[in-house]
């Protein structure tokens, strides 16, 4: 156990250095997620129009606090190992990671908690100043951020699993990246990227509540924007986690039968 | 004149067989467009299925239905015509085969512009194609008016080019350039709606500071005789100034170039 542990620290203060080296680019690439602050700006301009200035029981802030939310929290979501899958896979140079004493997962996994590391602070001066100029009001409550930041972790880890086996697909197709755009789609629209959920069509509420999307997206930016309560984040963490061991099983097997295909053509 | 033509047909022939010989990165590519098409498409429907919104910034559903076609459309433009060359713009200057660009006896901004092709996503083209003709069949467009949108979206391409040429060429001087593209197309993805339903100071922003207005929301309105004079100028005008200044920059990034070993 203290073997795995001092692996994974080694593993996370090498990956934390080269990360800090990207900190410009990652102000670039947070700054060009920006389909919730477009979509931020569409809503907060109908509320404004609309005769009772506002749609669906939301304000203009209120849109604001919403969407400024599911920004910060996306920006806490972002994952890229399906990239980095297909080029090693591709490339072979898969090969050297495998001879490593630990499952390459936790190199990528690593790395990307420590870019999150970088990336906050910097994330915190951008979300400051939009909710300046939105005019965005988030929650007092302490507590509810602890819960906003639980489930984004949660959150973060089940999407960087399902994209680890999207990224395995090249083990048997050139294409697998382009995969991606499509499972993203389901993420951002069920999400909640494009609206709050509850101005979906019914039926599409009741699928979304089975998938793991609302709860990591949608729901911690309710809580941020104090809308949504603790009871809310407790039931979205258990389906979270529910959905983390379905990915992880996945992904054990996705691995197993690539590797032998892998080891099969020769590499 | 007729030897770029007759280039242009050696260059596209030469990306196309090349391209051809990957025949499973076909799926790859139609599923992309498909991801992009939807989410272009469950950005308005998302708005228009609410009952408070008949008009989104005085846009009838049809009517924004053409502005996500011509968005669509750029996308394609963007990813068939533009983007394959552009990336390729730092790539060479980084390695230095930019020389063998610049002996040649042709224009090099010709040369870097279009050698390369993506046919692959031509679904795009096709997708924001069909956008805009289901879109039209349901609203009254006058032939003059669909000329005048013809018109107005090449001022739409040049501009986008222009954009894309000035945001490459600056890899004269950096190594990097893809992530000014990031922030391109981050800005880019404002012009999915017609720039009416923005905040009036994010309106002037998408018009005078970013012309994203000019690429989908004013051919649109040429579409639909909605048009303002005044716009349907400036979008040529515009055009026709950013083609001037990224030549010139053009020609002097080219000027500063040194080769690789120096």
């Amino acid at each position: 156990m203290t073997a795995t542990w001092k692996k994974l620290r080694t593993l996370f203060a090498a990956q934390f250095a080269e990360m800090v080296e990207y900190r410009a680019e990652v102000v670039i690439w947070m700054l060009s997620g920006t389909l919730s602050l477009v979509m931020m700006l569409v809503w907060m301009a109908q509320a404004a129009a609309a005769p009772g200035g506002e749609i669906n029981g939301y304000t203009p802030s209120e849109f604001a606090s919403y969407f400024l939310g599911t920004w910060t929290v996306s920006q806490l979501m972002v994952v890229w190992v399906a990239w980095e899958l297909d080029l090693d896979i591709r490339q072979g140079t898969l090969s050297p990671k495998l001879l490593r004493p630990l499952d390459p997962l936790w190199t990528w996994y690593t790395g990307h908690l420590a870019e999150r590391v970088v990336r906050f602070p910097l994330m915190l001066v951008l979300v400051a100043v939009f909710a300046w100029l939105a005019g965005a009001r988030f929650t007092t409550d302490p507590l509810a951020y602890l819960a906003a930041l639980g489930l984004a972790f949660l959150g973060f880890s089940a999407r960087f699993l399902w994209e680890y086996c999207v990224g395995l697909l090249a083990f048997w197709t050139e294409s697998s990246t382009s995969f991606q755009e499509v499972v993203w789609l389901f993420y951002a629209a069920l999400g909640g990227m494009f609206a709050p959920l509850a101005f979906y069509p019914q039926w599409v509420q009741n699928v979304a509540v089975w998938t793991p999307f609302p709860y990591m997206l949608g729901l911690p930016a309710q809580l941020l924007a104090g809308k949504a309560s603790l009871a809310d984040a407790g039931r979205g963490a258990a389906v979270l986690a529910a959905w983390l061991v379905i990915f992880w099983f996945l992904r054990l097997l996705v691995w197993r039968v690539g590797l032998r295909k892998y080891g099969a053509v020769g590499a | 004149m007729t030897r770029y033509l007759r280039l242009i047909r050696i260059f596209t022939g030469a990306t196309l067989s090349a391209q051809l010989e990957y025949r499973a990165n076909f799926l790859g590519a139609v599923l992309a467009s498909v991801g992009e098409a939807g989410v272009a498409l469950l950005g308005i429907a998302v708005l228009f299925g609410q009952p408070e919104l008949d008009t989104v910034g005085g846009w009838t559903f049809h009517e924004a239905l053409l502005v996500t076609g011509l968005f669509m459309l750029t996308e394609g433009v963007i990813s068939v015509f533009i983007q394959p060359n552009m990336s390729k713009i730092a790539e060479a200057v980084r390695t230095g085969s930019m020389d063998f660009t610049l002996l040649k006896p042709i224009d090099a901004q010709f040369g870097v512009s279009t050698r390369h092709l993506n046919v692959l996503r031509v679904t795009d083209l096709l997708i924001g194609a069909g956008l805009i003709g289901y879109a039209a069949s349901h609203l009254t467009v006058t032939p003059g008016g669909l000329a005048g949108a013809a018109l107005l979206y090449l001022s739409a391409v040049v501009i986008v080019y222009c954009i894309w040429l000035a945001l490459s060429t600056t890899a004269f001087w950096f190594v990097k350039t893809q992530n000014a593209s990031e922030l391109f197309n981050g800005v880019f993805g404002a012009a999915r709606f017609p720039v009416t339903a923005f905040p009036v100071p994010v309106r002037a922003l998408l018009t005078f500071v970013v012309p994203v207005a000019f690429i989908t929301t004013v051919p649109a309105q040429a579409m639909t005789g909605t048009l303002t004079p005044a716009l349907a100028l400036a979008s040529p005008l515009v055009a026709a100034a950013l083609f001037v200044l990224t030549r010139l920059f053009w020609l002097r990034a080219v000027a500063s170039y040194t080769s690789a070993s120096s």
